[in-house]
């Protein structure tokens, strides 16, 4: 009785959330007079046209190209500063630390749609305009204060003991840290990773200033490009919608499979 | 398959089990000094966060000082006009009005936000295999879709002469549905507003929740039931006081990100009708950025972090007083 | 200290940068003396056109000329931050509402060379600042009622000629027919401006050094009367623009929609969306009927201008390129690509649109074109939340005329006084 209340409602649940997603995807197979109706239209013969609309679009494979340039390297960047970072500030003790929390979590208030003219003009008097680089130093220090954040926690959580013992085996802190710890943060940097990507993947106000020229865009860029004043393609825009949302789906089946992994370790449970 | 897809931003300090080590507390946390090690290793992060946070948010500080429009950023000049740009904000009963409904909006959001994504983790938590990736998909990819679409599709779910929400109205027989306008007043966008964050920030929380539940021992689990406890006190006795950080952390998150929403309030309504949906962030857009006053734009944005931080001020304590706790 | 750090940042950026970005050696892709760039806005240019006169522009001055189709969103933060860029963007197609705010921000060139070309008098008022010249009409466009053949037909209802006419048409449809005499959402407020020019208003008037909303006129209520009186045959929300849903791919195909108040393109968008599915359309159009039969109705008179940044890579191409786009050869040629569906920039072109056309229409009522205020500011008011189009919404929904208006001019007055 109990489990079918409890699927009744995740089933509930679920259609609620998966409902505008799905809106999303089936929309990107209506032909275009389906798309708007007094009536929704819920049966219909799929068109694949809006797919080709979508990735018909001149340099569509450049902006493919940048956007996992950008993505993955911000993300991998915040995962390596913040792993040196959150080490210092869990295992060790120095002056200062608790004025580097307090600058972390300001670090994540900090209004970056306000700063997007700022940042323009640093890069501008910088000549890093147009640049893969400062696109991904930008979304790099915007994952960075939720990656330091977030495996800081996970850094602490682990016994103490573990390293000390792992220690005492003739490893020096280095690799203490490495054999035994790292092994032990792979929630903590799947959580990261799936947050900086999604972060970084979306960012459109950022790169629509600062990378004017067409080979430098990434593909938010491209996704809002079925939008004009001359009418919406509603279809190729949840087309091009739906092929920009299935990467981080698989991100995310990718990541939950090694975090499965990772606690299935154990130790974290001390 | 269980599915854990982002762990708890803070996860709980680790329970032991019922094998602990011989009742003995453990040594003391404490840290050793390590000389220059520690400023080595944070050294990248501070050099990237100032070089490019830093840098911009002591240039934003500067140019709130000056008449800093499209002329001065074309032709590249500086013209300082001292605390005009504060006088005038502080001066538009806007800002008030946008101050005051910022605060309501937020924290009607983050309560929905955190009750519902609370309910939803323990929900995962209970759920068998099958049905738990079902609505971990469901949410997931809820979180994924991106802004542009979500707007898109929930101003079409919306909408007054085509919307989905008025035809299920009509046809589950609700008279004036026909050309009904959810965007009519300020309260009912905001409140549509808030169904789509709400929508779209339950999932963070929820799957947070469910994988930091993951680390709880199922001992503990096994021994409050024994006992015969309620499920409602087992989660206000024991998984409250071990999820508090969680919950701290994620408070903390889903307040700055309320607070600081703006694509979803503007691409909604615009901050219509007349002006009535305008928040902190669409006010700031619309007197400053969306005119190219950017000098009034930074002005504003400068206020909006002392209001945060003032407001978040018992939190930081809370958070410190932890640290320090630890430590 | 910081902007060392910066700059240290900086060079590893230039060397570590891969060829991916565009700015390889020569400093950006407009920055080089062999290639010139181009910004034209998505659906201006007819695509043959664009490539036949670069190629010719090509042949004769042996340079590369980059067009780079510019999306709408987010355009103007592109273009006011490309302006204050060396040599990112050579020349740009700037809508003409806007042309007088980007040039006194001293961001265009001055093209006292073009003065003398035979322009378009009309168009050449948005163009320039104190007689100074600093873009070149490019093209206009306006709008026409566009009705459906067949409806009107059945209901019996005749071509007007004059406001009264006109009501009497759509009165006939509603009694006869099922259609929706008009489609007109609640905000289409350069309509509304129209008839607010046919009654002698404006949407601001100079006052002092600077300028002043000028609604809460008898002029203004005037315009805005005789807007309610066609709305009230609309089913359209009071709320929303013409936009947004498209009227033209989005509504008039998916209604029973007996007439409506639209551009060009979108005439054309709306067939192209009903033949897709299956149907055909059946349009006629005439121009909007002025208040007696001698006197067609102002229509906004949109366009665009091509200007010439002032930090260009390369002015001197850069003034050779628009002179060959704006020529009589090329701007002829640019007018027959559009099937004369545009008003020419020059008077020694000519359209000549066939009988029955939309084009026929819209050249017809372009001599009582009109423009909202060419001023720095005029962009500020359009930015949403448009005054005047909360206006209009409050208006057809009863409120009071004169204390909403009062309240519109106000916010008008503070937004186009800013720079």
């Amino acid at each position: 009785m109990r489990k079918l209340w409890l699927n009744g409602t995740a089933l509930v649940v679920s259609v609620l959330f998966i409902f505008p997603v799905y809106w999303m995807f089936s929309t990107s197979f209506k032909s275009n007079s389906q798309v708007l109706t007094k009536d929704p239209v819920f049966f219909f013969t799929p068109t694949f046209e809006h797919y080709s609309t979508a990735t018909g679009v001149e340099l569509f494979w450049t902006y493919v190209a940048n956007s996992f340039v950008v993505t993955v390297g911000a993300v991998l960047l915040a995962l390596v500063v913040a792993l040196a970072a959150s080490f210092a500030i869990a295992r060790m003790e120095f002056k200062g630390r608790r004025g580097m929390v307090l600058a972390v979590m300001m670090a994540q208030m900090a209004p970056w749609e306000i700063l997007i003219i700022v940042v323009y003009l640093n890069a501008r008097d910088a000549e890093m305009l147009n640049s893969l680089l400062t696109l991904t130093l930008i979304y790099f220090v915007m994952a960075l204060p939720f990656a330091i954040w977030t495996l800081r926690g996970f850094i602490a959580a682990v016994p103490k003991e573990l390293e000390e013992s792992a220690m005492i085996d003739g490893c020096n802190r280095a690799q203490a840290f490495l054999r035994v710890i790292f092994p032990l943060l792979a929630p903590g940097l799947m959580a990261t990773s799936l947050f900086g990507f999604i972060a970084a993947w979306n960012e459109y106000a950022m790169v629509l200033v600062l990378n004017k020229s067409p080979e430098a865009a990434t593909l938010p860029l491209w996704l809002t490009q079925f939008q004009t004043n001359f009418g919406n393609d509603w279809g190729a825009t949840m087309a091009a919608s739906s092929m920009f949302t299935i990467p981080v789906l698989i991100v995310f089946v990718l990541l939950q499979r090694r975090v499965t992994g990772g606690l299935s370790a154990g130790a974290v449970k001390g | 398959m269980t599915v854990h897809i982002e762990e708890a931003p803070a996860p709980p300090p680790p329970v032991r089990g019922a094998g602990g080590q011989d009742g003995d507390r453990r040594p003391p946390r404490r840290r050793v000094p390590s000389g220059l090690v520690p400023y080595l290793l944070l050294a990248p992060a501070v050099i990237a966060i100032l070089a490019v946070l830093g840098y911009a948010l002591a240039r934003n500080v500067l140019i709130s000082f000056q008449e800093f429009g499209r002329k001065q950023l074309i032709s590249r000049t500086t013209e300082w006009t001292g605390i005009e740009n504060y006088r005038a904000v502080l001066e538009n009963e806007r800002f008030w009005d946008s101050v005051f409904r910022t605060f309501v909006f937020m924290a009607v959001n983050v309560v929905l936000i955190m009750v519902l994504g609370t309910l939803l983790g323990l929900l995962l938590n209970a759920l068998g295999k099958k049905m738990r990736l079902v609505l971990a998909i469901s949410l997931v990819a809820a979180w994924a879709m991106p802004v542009i679409a979500t707007t898109t599709v929930f101003r079409w779910l919306f909408d007054t002469q085509f919307g989905v929400a008025n035809w299920l109205m009509r046809t589950l027989g609700f008279e004036g549905y026909d050309q009904h306008n959810w965007f009519g007043s300020g309260f009912s966008t905001l409140a549509i507003v808030t169904v789509l964050i709400v929508w779209t920030s339950v999932p963070f929380v929820a799957i947070n929740l469910y994988a930091g539940l993951t680390t709880v021992s199922g001992e503990i689990w096994e021994a409050a039931r024994m006992d015969g406890a309620s499920a409602a006190r087992i989660f206000w006795s024991i998984l409250l006081p071990i999820m508090r950080p969680f919950f701290m952390i994620t408070t903390f998150l889903e307040i700055i990100w309320v607070f600081k929403a703006f694509a979803q309030i503007y691409a909604m309504n615009g901050g219509g009708p007349n002006r009535e949906s305008e928040t902190l962030p669409v006010m700031a857009y619309v007197e400053g950025m969306g005119q190219n006053q950017y000098g009034m734009a930074a002005a504003i944005s400068v206020l909006t972090l002392v209001i945060l931080l003032v407001a978040m001020s018992f939190y930081f304590r809370l958070i410190l007083k932890q640290e320090k706790e630890n430590s | 200290m910081k902007r060392k750090l910066i700059a240290a940042i900086g060079v590893a950026a230039m060397t570590a940068t891969v060829a991916a970005c565009g700015s390889g050696d020569d400093g950006g892709s407009g920055g080089s003396s062999d290639s010139i760039t181009v910004w034209l806005m998505d659906g201006s240019a007819p695509e043959p056109w664009v490539e036949e006169l670069s190629a010719a522009f090509e042949a004769e001055h042996d340079v590369e000329v980059n067009v780079e189709i510019q999306q709408w969103d987010g355009i103007q933060d592109r273009v006011i931050t490309a302006l204050s860029e060396d040599g990112t963007v050579d020349v740009l197609e700037i809508g003409n509402t806007h042309t007088v705010g980007y040039a006194n921000t001293g961001g265009l060139a001055d093209l006292a060379d073009f003065a003398d070309e035979p322009w378009n008098a009309p168009m050449l008022e948005s163009t320039r600042v104190d007689d100074t010249l600093y873009a070149v009409p490019w093209y206009g466009a306006n709008r026409v009622v566009i009705y459906d053949k067949g409806i009107w037909e059945e209901a019996g209802a005749e071509v007007p000629t004059t406001r009264d006419e006109w009501i009497t048409a759509l009165e006939t449809i509603q009694e006869n027919t099922d259609a929706e005499p008009i489609y007109l959402p609640g905000q289409s407020y350069y309509v509304m401006g129209g008839f607010v020019a046919d009654a002698g208003g404006t949407f601001a008037v100079e006052e002092g050094d600077g300028w002043a909303g000028s609604l809460a006129t008898p002029e203004g209520q005037a315009g805005m009367e005789f807007y309610a009186e066609l709305q009230a045959f609309s089913n359209a929300p009071t709320d929303i623009d013409e936009a947004e849903p498209q009227q033209s791919t989005d509504v008039v195909p998916n209604g029973n929609v007996a007439s409506w108040i639209g551009l060009g393109w979108e005439a054309a968008g709306a067939i192209a969306a009903i033949e897709e599915q299956g149907g055909e359309a059946d349009f006629g159009y005439f121009p909007v009927p002025g208040e007696t039969a001698d006197q067609l109705g102002h229509v906004f008179l949109g366009g665009s201008n091509l200007a010439v940044s002032g930090r260009a890579g390369n002015s001197e191409l850069a003034n050779e390129w628009l002179r060959m786009a704006t020529s009589q050869e090329w701007a002829q040629k640019f007018v027959d690509a559009n099937n004369g569906g545009v008003v020419p920039n020059r008077t020694d072109v000519t359209a000549s649109p066939e009988p029955g056309s939309f084009a026929e229409a819209m050249v017809a009522s372009a001599d009582v074109g009109y423009l909202p205020p060419l001023t720095t500011g005029w962009a500020n008011v359009e930015t949403l939340p448009n005054p005047i189009k909360e206006l209009m919404t409050q208006a057809l929904n009863g409120d009071d005329y004169q204390s909403a208006a009062e309240e519109a001019d106000a916010e008008i007055t503070e937004r186009i006084n800013r720079e």
